[in-house]
């Protein structure tokens, strides 16, 4: 029979004691998810870039609003032969440069008006007059999509891959293992050029598919598919590592299907990696497209995106550094914005973060 | 410090001294390199000749426009500049500039061919004891081989030589020999019979597919494993997209060729070849390289005409710069698409996206020939070629715009999509490899509809425009040279009828004027500009030995130190 405690004396049923003496309350259980939110929302740094990237987001997405009601003009509108009117004084989109009075002089564009200009030209013009604003936005369109489309994809398929791979294991995995294997020993860049190059020029066209050339629907599948081994194999590794857990050896043992297992038992349990890998790699394709458009084996011309703008800058990088520099500026935000809040998410997600919370 | 500590810092220390080192090593290595592929010959620095102000290595920051390094291939100006000096026909130019250097002068041959009356039998004498860079001797029979070589490998020359007796024979079996080239080994002796008097001929045996190679020369592309040469030069190794090294021929004899060929100053070219305008300008004012190919930036003209204006020239080749549109190809096979093309673009934009360094044009022949006659046949009017548009009934027809990747040229096909759009037509740009732009667009299987394209005189006649670019009758499946595929009849019997005119009087001159404006009519080409270029030399460079050549440009064998 358990004794009474008396006041300052501590026995082994003090805890059973005190535990009487609370009110009754309700106890409510606590996801992990919610958990993960919790964490998240504490962290201001990854919330305020969170805000960056919606921010450059919805920027780009309300291109074609600023492109008609401010700027006047399309993003592939060249207006070489035109003046605009910059604080009262006509000034030419590009200037005429030739040879004048025995002289060399230079033909260049337009440099930014900063909305002097009645918000024509705010960021300047390009060599052939393009409005160089309209066509950041417009980028910003075209290597969005693309670093987001292509990283869903990516995932998807990469999640598939590792699913397949360490639940059957065998044959199974060591052939899906050999892919990541072939995939891992190009060159990211290297391989992006070859598939870019060779589809820009033809496009698509087998198993019923047909993709032009020119289309942004090839650098995002030529992206997805050279990064997929980038997410399968660690996510492989982390379901392995499930497999072998007791809980999905009940599960099976009580005659769980496969797809059970998998996508039931399994999948939930490597979401958080998932969703991690998934914010960054956006991050990540952004950069390559840029650079595939950039060595002109991405978006092809005239589509904008921020890679070939930057190729574009280049015979004008001494005068008009900002035809460069404004799509270069934004891929830093984004990639930033991305990787700052994507490591918040993996803090959040991370488990061992419980530690933190009670102190 | 404990000496755990101390060990740490060691280690740092080293690591970091042996970075330094690493990085040093990695930037210290400028100007140019050459490469360990050498061709036949020796690789000496001087030849059988060298000049009094010869100079070891003449560095040129080249661009990517070499399509080969064989002269049965090669039609750039790229590749043909290198090559003037390495492969000699056995008649070529004088290496002078002006109008001068059109004149022909013998050069394997001992002397200008004698024409029969009826214009139809060309006979030369090689000149005696010749010797190719491997030391074999050239014989008349390797000028038969080589024109049979150009028909085996599909050069886009071939057409030049059609009018032989028996080539027309040849090209169809490549086998056995061309009837119309008879040789005499022991004599040095070359006749060639024509088919019909030809008023160019002379200059196509001047041209680069005509130079003799070995008669056992393989009948692929040589490029990377370059022919024996002739010439004061030959090629010691080509690595495409990278570097090719030029050396003395050792086994070239200048006093052979009575002064039509120089010996040339340079021991050695090296030719850097460079993606990236800014980055071949920066090489010349830094001196990792003595000469710049490409043209200097727009942005950078006034800088570098302020700060190095006694390191550049400008000049004005012979060229026309123009959209073809390929009349086999819809919606390009209608007279009223092509019209609207020509009417929609702005010429004068078009001059200044080339940095204002040209001058407008609707014509197909430049200013400078005589037989020019200005064309003001389709003046900028956009709203007439909307209509034009509309009225074909291909208003939203799917259009590829095809250029390469090089220079200014893209924004011309930037400037020209846009163009397309605003006047109905739904186009996109295909941007390719310079290097493999002009084989893949002379490819009937590409089926490209319209694209960039420009053209520089391979002799100043007008048969080097008209009958080469647009002579229905030498449209070829592969290296067509007539992007436009355009075959009008009227015009073919035109051209045929005055290739037969032996000079170029006042009266074959304005008939000439009279083929521009009947093709211009038909329209499967836009002309937009003739271009002007500079070239821009490092300090060291004497440019008071500066040759640019009316037909080759700049020569590079006769540049000189200060």
């Amino acid at each position: 029979m358990a004794q009474q405690a008396t006041e300052g004396e501590f026995t082994l049923d003090t805890a059973a004691v005190l535990a009487a003496g609370e009110p009754a309350s309700a106890i409510r259980g606590r996801s992990p998810w919610y958990l993960a939110w919790r964490r998240l929302r504490r962290n201001y740094v990854a919330f305020f870039f969170l805000g960056l990237f919606i921010l450059i987001c919805v920027a780009c997405l309300l291109a074609p609003v600023y492109a008609k009601h401010v700027a006047g003009t399309g993003p592939n509108q060249q207006h070489v032969l035109e003046n605009v009117r910059v604080n009262g004084k006509l000034v030419p989109v590009v200037s005429s440069g030739g040879i004048v009075n025995g002289k060399l002089t230079s033909a260049i564009p337009i440099g930014p008006t900063w909305f002097s200009g009645g918000g024509k030209f705010v960021l300047g013009a390009d060599a052939i007059g393009r409005d160089v604003a309209v066509r950041l936005l417009y980028g910003g369109r075209t290597s969005l999509f693309i670093g987001i489309v292509s990283s869903l994809i990516c995932t998807f398929f990469a999640v598939i891959l590792a699913l397949l791979a360490a639940y059957y294991g065998g044959w199974g995995d060591f052939t899906i293992t050999r892919f990541f294997d072939l995939m891992y020993a190009f060159p990211v860049i290297l391989l992006g050029i070859a598939l870019g190059s060779a589809l820009a020029i033809n496009g698509f066209h087998h198993w019923g598919i047909n993709i032009q050339s020119g289309s942004i629907w090839i650098p995002t599948f030529v992206i997805s598919y050279v990064l997929v081994a980038y997410v399968g194999r660690p996510l492989r590794g982390q379901v392995l590592s499930l497999r072998q857990k007791e809980f999905i050896e009940a599960s099976i043992a009580q005659g769980a299907s496969p797809f059970r297992v998998m996508f039931i038992e399994l999948l939930p349990n490597i979401m958080s990696s998932v969703l991690v890998f998934f914010t960054l790699i956006i991050a990540t394709n952004i950069l390559l497209e840029s650079a595939l458009s950039f060595l002109g084996a991405g978006v092809q011309p005239p589509t904008a995106s921020w890679g070939t703008q930057i190729a574009d800058g280049q015979d004008l990088i001494v005068t008009r550094p900002w035809l460069s520099l404004a799509p270069g500026i934004m891929i830093v935000l984004t990639v930033v914005a991305l990787n700052v809040f994507g490591d918040g998410l993996r803090d959040a997600l991370d488990p061992r973060a419980k530690v933190r919370i009670q102190r | 410090m404990d000496r755990r500590h101390r060990l740490k810092w060691l280690l740092a220390a080293a690591s970091f001294s042996v970075g330094i080192a690493l990085i040093a090593a990695a930037c210290g290595g400028g100007g140019s390199s050459s490469t360990t592929t050498s061709s036949s010959g020796s690789s000496s620095s001087s030849g059988s000749s060298s000049s009094s102000k010869s100079f070891a290595n003449f560095r040129v920051a080249y661009d990517t426009g070499i399509d080969y390094l064989d002269p049965g291939l090669s039609y750039t100006v790229e590749g043909w500049q290198i090559m003037w000096n390495v492969y000699l026909p056995l008649l070529g130019y004088k290496h002078v500039n002006g109008p001068d250097g059109a004149t022909i002068v013998p050069y394997l041959a001992d002397s200008l061919p004698t024409v029969s009356s009826d214009g139809k039998t060309y006979t030369l004498t090689l000149r005696k004891n010749i010797k190719y860079s491997n030391g074999a001797t050239v014989k008349a029979s390797d000028f038969r081989a080589t024109i049979e070589r150009d028909f085996k490998v599909d050069s886009p020359g071939v057409g030049f030589f059609g009018n032989i007796v028996g080539a027309d024979q040849f090209s169809k079996t490549k086998t056995g020999h061309i009837s119309g080239i008879v040789v005499n080994d022991s004599t040095g002796q070359i006749t060639i019979h024509l088919n019909a008097p030809q008023g160019d001929f002379m200059n196509i045996l001047a041209t680069l597919f005509a130079a003799p190679v070995p008669a056992g020369t393989p009948a692929k592309d040589q490029s990377t494993t370059p022919a024996p040469s002739t010439g004061p030069y030959m090629i010691q190794s080509y690595q495409p997209n990278k570097i090719a090294i030029v050396v003395r021929n050792p086994n070239y004899d200048a006093s052979q060729f009575d002064g039509n060929v120089p010996v040339g100053n340079p021991d050695k070219m090296t030719f850097n070849i460079i993606g990236d305008d800014n980055v071949a300008l920066q090489r010349v004012i830094s001196g990792q390289d003595d000469y710049d190919f490409h043209q200097i930036p727009a942005d950078r003209l006034a800088q570098v005409q302020s700060q190095h204006a006694n390191q550049i020239k400008v000049y004005t080749p012979a060229n026309t710069y123009y959209f073809f549109m390929n009349t086999r190809m819809p919606p390009f096979d209608k007279l009223q698409v092509r019209q609207a093309v020509n009417y929609a673009i702005n010429r004068e934009a078009l001059v200044r996206i080339y940095a204002g360094l040209a001058q407008p044009t609707q014509n197909v022949l430049p200013p400078t020939y005589p037989q020019y006659k200005k064309l003001n046949l389709y003046p900028y009017n956009l709203a007439k070629a909307k209509q034009l548009i509309a009225a074909s009934g291909d208003k939203g027809m799917s259009v590829t715009v095809w250029n390469h990747d090089r220079g200014y040229d893209p924004k011309a096909t930037a400037y020209l999509t846009d163009v397309l759009n605003s006047i109905g037509l739904k186009a996109k740009e295909k941007i390719i490899n310079s290097a493999v732009y002009w084989t893949t667009i002379g490819n009937q299987a590409t089926k490209a509809q319209i694209g960039f394209a420009d053209w520089f005189q391979d002799y100043p006649h007008p048969l080097d425009w008209f009958d080469v670019l647009l002579n229905g009758e030498r449209i070829t499946q592969t290296h067509n040279n007539n992007y436009a595929n355009f075959n009008d009849a009227g015009v073919n019997r035109q051209i045929d009828t005055l290739k037969k005119q032996p000079t170029l009087t006042a009266t074959v001159n304005a008939q000439w004027a009279s083929v521009d404006k009947a093709v211009m009519e038909q329209a499967p080409w836009a002309p937009f500009l003739n271009r002007q270029f500079t070239d821009f030399f490092y300090t060291s460079m004497d440019l008071s030995c500066y040759i640019n050549h009316v037909l080759y440009q700049f020569d590079f064998s006769t540049i000189c130190h200060n």
